[in-house]
């Protein structure tokens, strides 16, 4: 249901006319998508979209490097293409997706318009742990070094997360205020870790900064089909979640009327998020803002049923972190913005725009 | 879908909230679930709907017991109403009725259908919510959400409809609106409601049968009217109350008494000379200001009699349509010759009662205290072409103590009794 | 809104608006009040490479050195024995790791005030209202700030100036020159064109490199290289992995140490980088972070260092 227009007397509701216009406005997403990480591709401080510093690639020469290999450009054409843009701009989408597909599941566990994919301390862990990796010089092995820092990171979060969760679990059920405020107690305690073994190591806060603020500066291919994997996986899982995940939202004893299976739900969803969010944060640091606000631009825009939220989120949270990041590496070319920096940036005003635009007064989302 | 609640007994860790409760729900039936706060009506329902675990076969479903049945094939039986619905986020009234669609889907992963959503629209439809179904269900009223709910209910196509007390939140409009709705389903339906009530003369209207609980016991299991009668009523709730006929429904409904406790029991009595109803008030301001009442002569249609009778208050009475008989009259006068004080109350005078009216100046005559009860002049309530006026000025001149109204009358008594 | 409550939240608004430029002005004049020092009349006065005017009793006997690169210009200038207190990095040479630590960023106020210095002599990274707060009790400070070679010889000079060793400063600073010279006389006789250099300090969540302005910008242009990051908006910036690769730098050097996480297989493994000339030849060289980035005389051993390894057959 499109819920941009504010309260009329419609006399009821065209259900099929809602799918159709649901499944246009998917599809617009679709396309929309592709569209930003075709354009996204060809910006960067080489060009075609770009300062063209120190030399200039210009379209034509582009699409010849993307699609026809070398032929007689110059060898690193392709590798800039294929190596250094594309992997990270499909990484920009599936870190996107992931996050504000994670940000959505997480508030309808919480029930909770202020939950984000870091709730339950993923953000905190993997930063622990990508600290570690990097302070012991574990980061520094020959082969398995460059990916020391993400595994790291990964099995840091996933053992917050489940710390946190054994907190909040009593009986096989899952007290999610209990969860909620474990979460925020473990991530001070382990921010406060970080902090120590940053100042221990002398002098190195630039570094906290960026991972703190995110960056996709670090886009491989493997980190793409980590992550994308992870995505996918946790996406699929989290949409056909999407008719109880509304349920849930109506409360545990509404939703076990209608018979859901909350506590097996909320599990389910926190290990999902969980996931997606830690292989995400893995290979970018915390890119913050996506997985809180996306879901809640999208609700003002489509409606608080997942069925539609959740695509829909995801595809604009994959879009929004394509152009953000695009936008951190082009503004002050050749040197780089943290991607963090510009989500807030320009995600901060626009939902404020779309807040006040939609007259809802108080705390009602 | 018969229901059969078998010997259940259910705790919360050491507090025993429900204890060995036993009652059987033919289908279609409309039972109330009441008692007092904290009995364990909301832990019953939750029994029922297996949100709470109950002991093994202690809720049986056309003989099958609760517990063996998944969370779906539950949800497909019962449909929930709670107290009252709110959320943070902005679903339309359609989506929360849809949300009712969820057990009957055909897998896990289905999402809703054109079946679906007729079936979304029929409910809204019945329950008048269908022109709400684009509006966010937060900027409702309570009794629109009510509503809403209610169609999210039938959407369910359950074959019993439990609710929780559901018009607490609401005023008399929406009590109304939703309690007929629910009947409307009930009766048309024949779906079987469970419905905790706090309001025993919602109940008293709208239940075939009341199950009234107190602390974990169920006190009473049958027809309102032999559930809620003063004596049960006042062991379960400690209030004292009276029970009358709704006129027009035929349905009881339940005056509680005042709370006050009675003042001191002196001992002094009063005869109380009324009719016409005028004497309620008297009789209850003179009982809890502690003096002993009696009244008379009433007729037995007399609304007063009603009165006088559910206070416990000797009464001389009359037959119906008959004008007051010299026996009458004479028990009348015994009952005047045991009381300190006589008040005569501005009951409106005819032909039949007069004698009441002629009973006061007897009891002046006894040397009784009288005290007449004027509120203004020219009231209307002499039918006997003045006479009775001429009786009351007489009172009055000869030592009967004019008031205004009844505050004036009991300071009065009260400086007597003094 | 009413007038009535729009007049309550105007006021409210002001009340706010007034209470905090009220904390805002106590703030700035209670620091702007102990910025002050206090001289004393005799003693002579020098000026510090941040253009601070600075009155000292006497050449200072007990100096804390709280930058590892001021202790090394102290000791080289032979003010070693006057040095009584250094901070947890200085490390050289070895008689100034032996002395009394005083912590590191921001050093122990205590460690110092125990130690009873009559000067404290600091770099970059400085605490300011903490060393303020020690000028009001007496004790002055001295900053050295250096971004090019240039700016370490006038610094080694004003060591010797305020340490009583002036000759021995003009000595040491003077060889330096003389090598610094030589190295660059040799790199311009040769007439062989400048290698294009990449370097970097670190790879967390972006590749770090010498911006303008920078030392190790300085250092690389010294020794005959073209830092290409030369030309872009900060001290300390992260570029892009396709600047770099489009650049094709002919030598990549990156920093080494403890905390370091850079080697040469970081570069050969990046993704894209395989064209690049310095990657293709192999000639990645690390360079102890403690010689590029710090600023002290041994400096010109890194710049030696740097020349070697962009000019091989000019420094065999």
């Amino acid at each position: 249901m499109s819920l941009s227009r504010p309260d009329t007397e419609d006399e009821g509701v065209d259900f099929a006319k809602v799918m159709r216009r649901r499944l246009v406005w998917l599809v617009l997403l679709v396309v929309g998508l592709v569209a930003s990480a075709f354009v996204a591709v060809l910006v960067g401080t080489l060009g075609p979209i770009g300062p063209g510093d120190p030399e200039y690639i210009s379209f034509e020469e582009a699409f010849g490097a993307i699609f026809h290999g070398q032929g007689d450009l110059p060898d690193y054409y392709a590798n800039v293409f294929w190596e250094v843009r594309i992997p990270r701009v499909l990484l920009a989408a599936a870190v996107g997706a992931a996050l504000a597909c994670a940000g959505t599941a997480m508030q309808a566990v919480f029930r909770n318009p202020m939950a984000d994919p870091f709730i339950v301390g993923v953000s905190s862990g993997a930063s622990l742990g990508a600290v570690v990796a990097s302070l012991t010089g574990l980061a520094s092995i020959a082969v398995l070094g460059a990916l020391m820092t993400p595994t790291l990171a990964f099995a840091s979060a996933l053992l917050t997360v489940f710390v946190v969760y054994y907190l909040g679990v009593v009986g096989g059920k899952v007290y999610v205020n209990t969860l909620l405020l474990s979460g925020v107690a473990v991530a001070a305690f382990l921010g406060a870790m970080v902090s120590l073994l940053i100042y221990f190591a002398g002098q190195q806060y630039h570094r906290i900064i960026f991972w703190m603020l995110g960056s996709l500066s670090m886009a491989s291919w493997t980190a793409v089909i980590v992550v994308v994997l992870a995505a996918v996986l946790g996406i699929v899982l989290v949409y056909i979640s999407s008719r109880d995940l509304n349920a849930l939202l109506l409360g545990e004893e509404t939703a076990h009327n209608l018979g859901v299976d909350a506590e097996g739900l909320k599990t389910l969803m926190l290990v999902v998020a969980a996931v997606m969010t830690a292989a995400a944060v893995a290979f970018t640091g915390v890119i913050g803002f996506v997985g809180l606000i996306i879901p809640h631009m999208l609700r003002l825009v489509v409606g608080a049923d997942h069925r539609i939220l959740v695509p829909a989120a995801t595809l604009s949270g994959a879009i929004f972190l394509i152009w953000a990041d695009t936008v951190a590496r082009a503004v002050i070319a050749p040197t780089e913005l943290p991607v963090g920096i510009i989500t807030a940036l320009c995600g901060g005003p626009f939902f404020l725009y779309l807040l006040r635009r939609n007259r809802i007064l108080g705390d009602a989302l | 879908m018969k229901l059969e609640i078998k010997g259940l007994s259910f705790s919360f860790g050491d507090k025993k909230v429900l204890k060995d409760v036993t009652f059987d729900v033919e289908p279609g039936e409309f039972i109330g679930l009441m008692g007092p706060n904290g009995s364990g009506k909301t832990t019953l329902l939750r029994c029922i709907m297996n949100y709470l675990n109950p002991p093994a076969d202690s809720v049986l479903l056309d003989g099958v017991s609760t517990n063996t049945q998944s969370s779906e094939d539950l949800a497909r039986t019962f449909a929930v109403v709670p107290q009252s619905s709110s959320t943070d986020f902005t679903f339309s009234a359609y989506d929360i009725v849809m949300m009712g669609r969820l057990p009957h889907r055909s897998s896990r992963f289905a999402g809703p259908t054109m079946e679906d959503a007729a079936a979304v629209q029929e409910a809204m439809e019945r329950t008048d919510t269908w022109k709400y179904a684009t509006r966010r269900f937060f900027a409702l009223s309570g009794g629109e959400r009510q509503r809403v709910i209610i169609a999210r209910a039938v959407a369910q196509r359950p074959k019993a409809l439990l609710l929780d007390e559901p018009t607490v939140y609401l005023d008399i409009n929406g009590q109304l609106e939703v309690m007929d709705l629910i009947k409307t389903l009930n009766k048309e339906q024949g779906i079987t409601v469970i419905s905790v009530l706090h309001d025993v003369n919602l109940a008293a209207r709208y239940c075939d049968k009341i199950a009234l609980l107190s602390n974990g016991w169920l006190e009473a299991y049958g027809s309102p009217v032999a559930v809620l009668n003063p004596d049960t009523i006042q062991s379960v709730y400690g209030v004292d109350v009276v029970v009358r006929k709704d006129p027009f429904t035929n349905a009881v409904y339940v005056m509680p008494h005042s709370s006050l406790a009675a003042g001191p029991r002196h001992g002094r009595r009063v005869h109380l000379l009324c009719g016409g109803g005028v004497g309620g008030p008297f009789m209850k301001s003179l009982l809890d200001a502690g003096f002993g009442v009696s009244t008379g002569v009433l007729n037995v249609l007399d609304s007063d009699f009603e009165n006088a009778r559910d206070l416990r208050i000797p009464t001389v009475a009359e037959l119906p349509f008959s004008a007051i008989s010299e026996s009458a009259f004479r028990d009348n006068i015994a009952l005047v010759r045991d009381s300190e004080f006589v008040v005569l109350s501005p009951f409106p005078v005819g032909p039949g009662n007069l004698k009441n009216v002629e009973a006061a100046k007897q009891a002046a005559a006894m040397g009784k205290r009288v005290i007449v009860v004027r509120p203004e002049e020219g009231r209307g309530i002499d039918f006997v072409g003045g006479r009775a006026d001429e009786i009351v000025k007489e009172l009055i001149s000869s030592g009967a103590i004019p008031v205004k109204d009844m505050a004036d009358m009991l300071r009065e008594i009260s400086r007597g009794v003094a | 809104m009413t007038s009535k409550s729009m007049g309550k939240t105007t006021k409210n608004v002001w009340t706010v608006l007034i209470v905090i430029l009220v904390a805002v002005f106590s703030f700035a004049g209670g620091y702007l009040a102990g910025i002050t020092i206090s001289g004393q009349n005799e003693g002579f006065t020098i000026v510090d490479d941040y253009g601070r005017t600075v009155t000292l009793d006497g050449i200072p006997q007990r100096i804390v050195s709280i930058a590892p690169s001021s202790t090394e210009i102290l000791f080289a200038v032979g003010a070693g024995p006057q040095v009584v207190g250094v901070d947890n990095y200085s490390d050289y040479p070895a008689e100034a790791a032996g002395l009394p630590k005083v912590g590191d960023f921001p050093p122990s106020t205590e460690a110092i005030v125990a130690l009873q210095p009559d000067l404290i002599v600091g770099g970059d990274l400085v605490p300011l209202a903490q060393l303020e707060q020690l000028a009001n009790q007496g004790i002055p400070y001295v900053l050295f700030a250096d971004r090019t070679l240039e700016d370490v010889m006038k610094t080694i000079r004003l060591a010797g100036v305020i340490t009583g060793h002036v000759s021995e400063a003009d000595e040491v600073a003077g060889e330096l020159e003389d090598r610094i010279d030589a190295v660059k006389a040799k790199i311009q006789d040769s007439g062989l064109p400048k290698p294009k250099v990449y370097v970097e300090y670190d790879d967390f969540m972006g590749f770090w490199t010498y911006g303008p302005g920078s030392f190790g910008d300085d250092l690389i242009t010294s020794a005959g290289g073209v830092n290409i990051a030369h030309n872009t908006s900060s001290e300390y910036p992260t570029v892009e992995s396709e600047y770099v690769i489009a650049q094709d730098p002919d030598i990549i050097i990156f920093t080494t140490g403890p905390w370091s996480t850079l080697s040469k297989d970081t570069y050969i493994n990046r993704p894209g980088w395989s064209t690049i000339d310095a990657v293709e030849n192999g000639d990645i060289y690390g360079v102890d972070a403690n010689l590029i980035s710090r600023y002290g005389p041994r400096v010109i051993d890194c710049l030696e260092l740097l020349a070697e390894i962009f000019y091989p057959e000019v420094f065999p």
